[in-house]
């Protein structure tokens, strides 16, 4: 593969990180706490899909290969996963008496709960959407891009839904009144912001933009009852990464995390090339910078942002 | 074991959790004892069990010592645990790739170097940083670890893990053939369903008695720490960091401090679990043994350690329950069971009882001084304020 092609793997893997991040970046700073929940989020999102998909079938026509069956199984998905959050919030978060270290521990167990429902009622093998793999696009081939069209509709869908966002925020009343509440939480409320509807409407939209992130996790790679609790790591590296609480800097972290993640082969090649001395430090050095590493790596730099620099590259915005 | 001990003196000292846990333990005892004499659980297996439970307290005190006492989230437990386990391991199992067939007293020793260095990697990076930051990198520094245990298999034997490791007492003048020389026993209670004790029974009895040596000793450690000046100290650091650093407490070096105390004690419930299992994977350093460990902690109570021997004891009947339940019952696949019931108790514990059920009482000072045994000659003001007023900080 080229660069190119390490580029594009890298921009469908980044749409997903950015979907899922974009969701945490907000829980954090409106509801101030770490959602460890959020990765079982996209989980329930992929598995609403499938159902969905199970039950529905092609309906027709097919856009970008996907039949529009799978759209619709894509709005239910993200549809369940914001009535799960908005439904625990309600339940369990709202009427607890602890600080945000507590609700972090309640949330561990909220992921766990999740978890363990999805993989009773389906097992914990891997599954996937009953759709025909595609082959890579033949007119990038050349290039050594090798993405079907399944990953050109989901950077397009994430596009879509990040765009949407994106207006949301900047013009209309939730969005001011969300960035209100991300800032300063008690002047929100003392200017007449009701907070706790805005707090519904966050877990609305991180869960939905969650769910959105697990379908697409799950075509891009395979559904398991694993896949968000494993990938909720990265995305906490995406949200540390670009700014903890800023909804642009996790897009920039989602992007540049996906990105890393996606080129550590190419980056591996470039270190195989490179004239190392003394013998040892080159063996260590190729040793690490290895596709097994490829989350390991996203966590070390995790650890270094959080130590270098706490507000993460977007700088503002942080709580 | 204080639990005996607070009956033997009376039974309306006892607070009403207190009195309840008391009761469950007593009922539980009991039910374990009818199955032992009817046979249904064997004895070996009831001893495995009973060094599981023994295994999880050592690993919740090791938590203790940072979250309770000095108010560490740490979310690395299951790196600390395995390190200790392949340190062990390592050393000690004829598979190993590197050194193997050392006496497990060099295992033991090299699993706390390891450890105790790994503390240190782990902590000068994370200790600076606030509560929830510090959670999510322990967490992501552990699944480091777990991905090089994984991977660098000319260290570590990849996937396949460590297999022919010796029992703790290998080597040892008596111990090591303490096993093979006890006599088969068999006892019948009940007629028609005698219950065997062999070789496997002396070697299970052995362990028992390791794990009590390990977490009773711990057990004297912590709480006299957690009595000392330093353990003060660590409390202060953990109500208001700020306050301590105002009084001229350097509370990173206090807090890392605790952090390796209790990563070395984690490592040794490692060491003990290794000798008990006698196989060694990568699936050891899975976070969900972190999570074990901490829901054992907060359901005991964060900073009591009679607590998290209580949480170990839960932990291990969620663990094997469900396998039970599995096995009798329900024919419900156990893991995911067992993660719904530890979800479900996380949940319970920080919705009705955030403190946990035995939440550490009067630790603030000597309890005899509360108590009029040892009323101090010019009594401090802080001494009377807290006789008079709330037993938690």
């Amino acid at each position: 593969m080229t660069v190119l092609g390490y580029l594009a793997n890298g921009l469908v893997f980044s749409s997903i990180i950015v979907l899922g991040s974009i969701g945490l970046s907000l829980v954090y700073s409106i509801a101030d706490f770490a959602n460890f929940a959020h990765g079982d989020t996209m989980t329930i999102g992929a598995y609403a899909a499938l159902v969905t998909f199970g039950a529905v079938g092609g309906l027709g026509g097919a856009v970008l290969g996907l039949p529009y069956g799978f759209f619709l199984a894509l709005v239910v998905g993200i549809a369940v996963a914001a009535v799960v959050a908005v439904g625990t919030e309600k339940l369990i978060y709202e009427p607890l008496d602890v600080d945000s270290i507590g609700l972090l521990i309640t949330s561990i167990g909220i992921a766990f709960i999740y978890r363990a429902v999805i993989q009773i009622r389906f097992g914990s093998d891997f599954t996937r959407f009953g759709i025909q793999p595609l082959r890579p696009i033949e007119s990038l081939v050349p290039y050594g891009v090798r993405v079907t069209l399944h990953d050109v509709a989901i950077v397009g869908s994430a596009v879509v839904l990040v765009g949407g966002l994106h207006v949301l925020l900047q013009y209309t009343d939730l969005g001011r009144k969300m960035r209100a509440m991300a800032d300063n939480p008690d002047l929100a409320r003392v200017s007449g912001i009701r907070t706790k509807r805005v707090k519904l409407w966050t877990w609305v939209i991180g869960a939905g933009l969650a769910g959105a992130g697990g379908v697409f996790l799950g075509l891009f790679n395979q559904l398991s009852p694993r896949m968000g609790f494993n990938l909720l790591l990265v995305i906490f590296a995406a949200v540390i990464l670009g700014g903890i609480g800023s909804v642009y800097g996790a897009m920039a972290g989602g992007f540049l995390i996906g990105m890393i993640n996606q080129l550590t082969p190419f980056f591996s090649n470039v270190v195989e090339a490179l004239p190392i001395w003394p013998g040892w430090l080159a063996a260590i050095v190729r040793g690490l910078i290895s596709i097994e590493y490829a989350n390991a790596i996203a966590f070390v730099i995790m650890v270094v942002v959080l130590l270098v620099r706490p507000n993460g590259i977007a700088g503002e915005g942080a709580t | 074991m204080s639990l005996l001990d607070g009956a033997r003196g009376s039974l309306t000292e006892l607070s009403r959790p207190e009195r309840w846990v008391l009761g469950v333990s007593a009922a539980f005892a009991l039910f374990l004892l009818a199955a032992l004499l009817t046979g249904a659980l064997g004895p070996t297996y009831f001893l495995f069990l009973v060094g599981l439970a023994g295994m999880y307290a050592l690993l919740s005190f090791g938590l203790n010592a940072q979250w309770g006492f000095t108010g560490l989230i740490n979310f690395s437990v299951a790196a600390f645990f395995g390190i200790g386990a392949y340190g062990s391991a390592l050393m000690t199992a004829d598979s190993s790739p590197i050194a193997g067939g050392f006496n497990p007293l060099v295992g033991l020793v090299v699993a706390l170097v390891v450890a105790f260095v790994l503390a240190l990697l782990i902590g000068i990076p994370t200790l600076r940083l606030r509560a929830d930051y510090l959670a999510i990198a322990s967490l992501g520094l552990a699944e480091v670890v777990r991905l090089i245990v994984l991977n660098e298999r000319w260290l570590t034997n990849g996937s396949a893990g460590l297999r022919g490791i010796p029992s703790f007492f290998q080597g040892w003048p008596v111990l090591s053939t303490f096993p093979e020389a006890m006599p088969g026993l068999r006892l019948v209670v009940i007629p028609g369903s005698p219950i065997l004790l062999e070789t496997s029974f002396w070697q299970s009895l052995l362990n028992v008695m390791l794990v009590l040596t390990f977490a009773g000793v711990t057990y004297l450690v912590l709480r006299r720490a957690h009595r000392s000046p330093w353990g003060r100290v660590l409390r202060t650091i953990r109500s208001d960091e700020d306050l301590a650093r105002a009084l001229g407490k350097n509370t990173y070096s206090f807090k890392m401090q605790s952090f390796i105390l209790g990563s070395l004690i984690m490592a040794l419930a490692g060491v003990f679990y290794t000798h008990l299992n006698l196989y060694v994977g990568p699936g050891d350093l899975d976070p969900i043994t972190t999570f074990y460990a901490w829901v054992a902690v907060i359901l005991g109570g964060s900073g009591s350690n009679r607590g998290a021997l209580f949480g170990g004891i839960v932990i291990v009947t969620i663990r094997e329950g469900t396998r039970f339940l599995n096995d009798v019952a329900l024919p419900i696949d156990p893991a995911p069971l067992r993660l719904l019931l530890i979800g479900v108790v996380i949940v319970a514990v920080m919705r009705y009882r955030p403190q946990g059920i035995l939440p550490p009482q009067r630790e603030l000072i000597w309890p005899s001084a509360v108590d009029g045994g040892g009323t101090p000659e010019t009594p401090d003001s802080g001494v009377r304020e807290q006789k008079g007023g709330g037993s938690n900080e």
